[in-house]
């Protein structure tokens, strides 16, 4: 019915006496790239951690692929096709390749009570899988501490694809990295596009975002103060109208 | 990122430094060769079977240690609860209990020590270090408390008590089996199930576990009822070969575990270790205890000598996982 992947209504969430969110609507179409944008401390975190299930509203509701949703942990809305990844929290540097890519997915073989895992099919599929999304990676036994944060950032999005994810969440993908990393970064958020997902970009930087998004949402403060279609505005207007909601004259 | 270069030309020694137990397998060798040439009886079956029967009772406790460390948590309590399954189990069976029940009932109390410390230590977040210090202090405490200070002696003859800790040949007893058999299934769990890599997970990064949605409480609290209930059972086998339990028995083993743990690469702060290396760890510190005993050592060197070894081997671990894990 609807060609809205994500709709939530009136969001409020408070953490003691702070108002994180003070009624925002957030809506998400269907393959399209979202830039989610403000100041540190405007909500975006908490808005999303809350459309994840990592927090629970304190109103509001929470419409997933035309379905209202009440998502208890992060787990259930993993479930359904909701593939976050965060900035520090994507992927586990001690633990090799292959068991990251399947971290809570594992391909498991009941034997008795003991959920075996498959780890030679597991290792196989990793690497056929990064090697889809263009990433050649030297052994599926290499740890993340050795990779650099773009190819981590690549890994945990080509995760999110294998595993068909609808809607891939991106907390500052890019706040680390090179230029280059950054533009190989984008290249693969624009792929994921192409294979019919939708994506939430958040970021504090317009410029970041600008070149793949297809909208503009602005947060300060806890609300929403503009939605905007990219072709709409420049980037130098959105710089403009959160520095002013943010009180810089 | 050099490093990536490096890895490619090194690739075969890298291989080698992957496996978690490298440093620990080298030790031990080196170990067994220096003892054989000092003293001609160290290579007998009789001694090294007491060895490895001897490196059982503490082994068990270390490949509980091991997995709650892996999981980022730490238990101090392990060597009171090792006391106190044994004194649970000799008063039910001086009292009349049957022997399967008494044995039901110390490992249950384990588990429910080791549950006691992970509800306390997650719900409140104090660090594991403190609740599982004054969990120590509390069983050690109940322990002089009951028995006065005295040793309770088993009063009947209990047959179970040989699969426990009886002789199977020689200086094997059923300890050592047990040892195998624990140690084979948590290596198992530990690297070839869901759970160890959860496990593994936890300790690496709990928020990016509790983001892709790992029941990170859940794993902690398993650990620690594991732990405990394992140290129960290690108590137990060294009661089935003694009949008596002290109230001061298994005091510092909880940091003999510790050392076997990090002798075998397991890192204190989570996220990564090896069941297979608190194996050898515990074996070689077992080894060393014999090893100089044998040389003519006095008994006191042991203790400065396993303090040496522990801190070479930590710095050793840790160099060659920053080569293979950063």
């Amino acid at each position: 019915m609807s060609e809205e992947i994500v709709a939530m209504r009136d969001i409020k969430k408070s953490f003691g006496r702070v108002q994180a969110l003070k009624g925002v609507d957030f809506r998400v179409k269907k393959n399209e790239i979202v830039g989610l944008l403000g100041d540190n401390g405007a909500g975006k975190s908490t808005l999303i951690k809350i459309l994840v299930g990592y927090y629970q509203p304190d109103h509001g509701e929470i419409f997933f692929d035309g379905k209202k949703v009440k998502f208890r942990s992060p787990w259930d809305s993993r479930r359904l096709g909701i593939e976050t990844v965060y900035q520090d929290l994507a992927l586990v540097n001690l633990m090799p390749l292959w068991r990251n890519f399947f971290l809570g997915r594992e391909m498991i073989k009941k034997i008795g009570p003991i959920n075996y895992i498959e780890h030679r099919k597991m290792k196989r599929i990793a690497i056929e899988a990064l090697k889809q999304v263009g990433i050649s990676l030297r052994s599926p036994d290499e740890t993340v501490a050795f990779m650099s944060g773009g190819e981590r950032q690549a890994v945990a999005i080509a995760r999110a694809i294998h595993f068909g994810a609808k809607l891939l969440i991106l907390d500052e993908p890019t706040a680390a990295l090179s230029v280059g990393e950054t533009k190989m970064v984008l290249e693969h958020i624009l792929k994921a596009k192409e294979r019919g997902i939708s994506v939430i970009f958040i970021t504090h930087n317009i410029y970041h975002v600008y070149e793949v998004a297809d909208r503009l949402v602005l947060l300060e403060h806890g609300e929403k103060i503009g939605d905007y279609r990219k072709k709409d505005v420049t980037p130098k207007e959105v710089m403009d109208i959160i520095a002013a909601a943010a009180g810089v004259k | 990122m050099n490093d990536h270069k490096k890895s490619r030309a090194g690739g075969n020694f890298l291989q080698i430094l992957r496996i978690r137990e490298f440093g620990a397998i080298v030790g031990i060798a080196i170990f067994f060769v220096i003892f054989s040439v000092i003293s001609d009886r160290f290579v007998t079956i009789d001694n090294l079977t007491t060895t490895f029967t001897m490196a059982s009772e503490l082994g068990i406790i270390a490949i509980g240690v091991t997995m709650l460390m892996i999981s980022g948590e730490f238990d101090l309590s392990v060597g009171a609860a090792f006391a106190v399954g044994p004194m649970i189990f000799a008063i039910m069976i001086n009292n009349g209990v049957n022997e399967f029940l008494a044995i039901a009932v110390a490992l249950a109390l384990g588990a429910g020590i080791g549950f006691a410390n992970g509800v306390i230590t997650i719900r409140t977040g104090i660090p594991s270090f403190i609740t599982t210090l004054g969990m120590m202090m509390f069983w050690r405490g109940i322990l002089l408390a009951v028995t006065g200070g005295f040793p309770i002696m088993l009063q009947r003859n209990i047959p179970l008590l040989k699969y426990l800790g009886g002789r199977v040949a020689g200086g094997l007893r059923y300890s050592a089996l047990w040892f195998i058999v624990l140690a084979f299934v948590f290596w198992i769990i530990l690297e070839r199930t869901r759970y160890g890599n959860w496990n593994f997970a936890t300790g690496g990064n709990i928020g990016a576990s509790k983001a892709l949605g790992i029941p990170t409480t859940r794993v902690k609290l398993v650990n620690f009822m594991i732990c405990s209930a394992l140290a129960v059972f290690a108590g137990l086998t060294t009661f089935a070969r003694f009949k008596i339990v002290d109230p001061t028995l298994g005091q510092e083993m909880e940091l003999e575990a510790i050392a076997s743990a990090v002798m075998g690469g397991t890192l204190l702060t989570g996220g990564y270790g090896s069941i297979f290396g608190a194996f050898i760890g515990a074996l070689m510190i077992s080894m060393v205890r014999n090893g100089l005993v044998l040389a003519g050592a006095p008994a006191y060197w042991y203790r400065a000598f396993i303090g040496v070894i522990l801190i070479i081997a930590a710095v050793i671990n840790a160099r060659i996982r920053k080569k293979v894990a950063g």
